[in-house]
């Protein structure tokens, strides 16, 4: 089959053969940006592979469109996916190992989450000192209605041994040079939460392919490397996957680490949930507001833990006020929030807004540095400029 | 219903490819230099240069960075392992101004929408 690998290595031959007076080329060349299908308005991280960062002023609504949903891949994105004969196979410590088509997957009860999924390193740019990685800002996160079978329904058809204490996911990407797959795995406890899906749609359609059609793992309120892509393999393990996106990928410091120093291998733990963390919707960071009177708007999520406080300062943090929380709510989604204030003069304006949630935790002033760039949750600002 | 999106999804990408090709930034925008070649040919089979050039790293990050590479399959021949970490760290250091993102298209007029 044609892939897309070998479409581009064809494609590439083949506009340096027609040059620009291809109509197709100069009709591209006018665009001042890269379309990518299903995608729109979307920061480019990378190209090839996608990674996808939603600007903020998308976070507009409480569920996030499919074409402003952000994009996290670590390979390239399978070559072909034919509905048709995609496979999940279900083994390791089970009774009864077997696999199940698409179409039997779709007819199986389905239960549907709302759930706000950020990539680990969302926010990591903001790192001092800077870190190697995606070099995500502020939207690598979006909340999405997510429905599918329940895994935990499919691991007690397999019937999990006793044995069985972790369950791995593996997706269908493709794996470039010598680089290990992306396969992690999450603890059987949180396997089998009746939240934890082998999602088949977003938004009441069918997953975009770029966020994992035809099924993807849904492991709510952990980052979003924990929801596997494009799945195909479940394998219930009797440890933690040993693999790079497990160790040294993906771990945190036990204890608070110097900004820049090295840490053991030892000394960490996987990152699983999310923090406690805001961001500012409007007004737009570096944009000028032509009243006084200002509708201050953003999200608000803390992954398995419920938003309880958002506060905002427009004074640097001398003085907070109660923002007003949005209706929409949902276990492991964000929250909107509006407050609504008045600039007492015309002039620049810092605006910043911290979440604390039911677990006790308040954003941090500054991010929390750690040598991956993990979980940025710092309260967030926005400068502006206000003048009349 | 799921083979219908597919084949869309898959006619649309293709679509899109032949368009978008032509606009992706050529290897060439990592920067002229000593190593430019051989780090077109060893980082760029695997991944565009847009994962280089929005990093900002010191020199001891960008060896580890080149090292890990080294062992994921980036053809780096020993005697041209310093060059290039020299290069990239020269290029990309800590100090440099943020990279600028840039946005993909917006909806496309004429283009039917899922």
């Amino acid at each position: 089959m044609f892939s897309r690998r070998d479409f581009l290595r064809t494609a590439s031959g083949a506009a340096l053969a027609v040059s620009a007076s291809s109509s197709l080329v100069s009709w591209a060349a006018e665009s001042s940006h890269l379309a990518i299908p299903g995608k729109e308005d979307l920061i480019i991280r990378s190209y090839r592979f996608f990674d996808l960062e939603t600007p903020v002023e998308f976070f507009n609504t409480w569920l996030t469109p499919a074409q402003h949903f952000f994009v996290r891949n670590h390979m390239h994105e399978p070559s072909t996916l034919e509905a048709s004969s995609l496979h999940l196979s279900i083994s390791g410590e089970v009774e009864k190992p077997f696999t199940i088509n698409l179409a039997d997957l779709t007819k199986l009860e389905a239960h549907a989450i709302v759930n706000t999924l950020e990539c680990a390193g969302n926010g990591r740019a903001f790192q001092t000192p800077k870190v190697p990685g995606v070099q995500w800002q502020k939207g690598a996160v979006s909340t999405g209605r997510f429905s599918g079978p329940r895994l935990r329904d499919l691991l007690e058809r397999a019937g999990v041994k006793s044995s069985g204490k972790h369950v791995m996911f593996r997706g269908l990407d493709e794996v470039p040079g010598k680089v290990p797959p992306f396969i992690r795995s999450i603890p059987i406890e949180k396997a089998m939460d009746p939240d934890t899906l082998v999602a088949t749609q977003l938004n009441g359609a069918p997953l975009p392919r770029h966020n994992g059609f035809p099924a993807r793992a849904m492991v709510p309120g952990w980052i979003g490397a924990a929801s596997c892509k494009w799945l195909t393999e479940i394998k219930v393990l009797d440890k933690e996957f040993e693999g790079n996106f497990m160790s040294p990928g993906y771990r945190m410091p036990n204890q608070p680490v110097k900004p820049g120093e090295a840490v053991k291998p030892e000394d960490t733990h996987p990152v699983t949930t999310l923090n406690v963390k805001s961001l500012i919707t409007a007004p737009l960071d570096g944009s000028t507001a032509r009243a006084r009177a200002l509708d201050i708007k953003g999200v608000a999520w803390a992954g398995e833990a419920d938003v309880t406080k958002v506060e905002i300062s427009t004074d640097g943090g001398t003085s907070w006020k109660a923002a007003e929380l949005g209706k929409d709510r949902s276990r492991y989604a964000w929250r909107m929030f509006e407050y609504k204030w008045k600039a007492p003069k015309a002039g620049d304006y810092t605006i910043l807004s911290r979440a604390t949630d039911s677990q006790g935790r308040i954003q941090p002033a500054t991010p929390v540095w750690n040598p991956s760039g993990y979980l940025n949750n710092a309260i967030d600002q926005v400068k502006i400029h206000v003048q009349a | 219903m799921f083979k219908h999106n597919a084949n869309y999804y898959f006619g649309l990408s293709i679509l899109f490819c032949a368009l978008s090709y032509a606009q992706t930034p050529s290897p060439s925008e990592l920067p002229e230099g000593p190593m430019q070649a051989k780090a077109v040919t060893a980082c760029t089979e695997c991944h565009e240069a847009r994962i280089i050039v929005q990093q900002r790293l010191s020199k001891a990050a960008w060896t580890k960075e080149v090292d890990k590479m080294t062992k994921w399959g980036a053809v780096v021949e020993p005697q041209d392992r310093d060059t290039l970490i020299d290069y990239l760290s020269g290029n990309f250091p800590v100090d440099k101004a943020e990279y600028v993102a840039e946005r993909s298209r917006g909806p496309v007029a004429g283009v039917k929408k899922k």
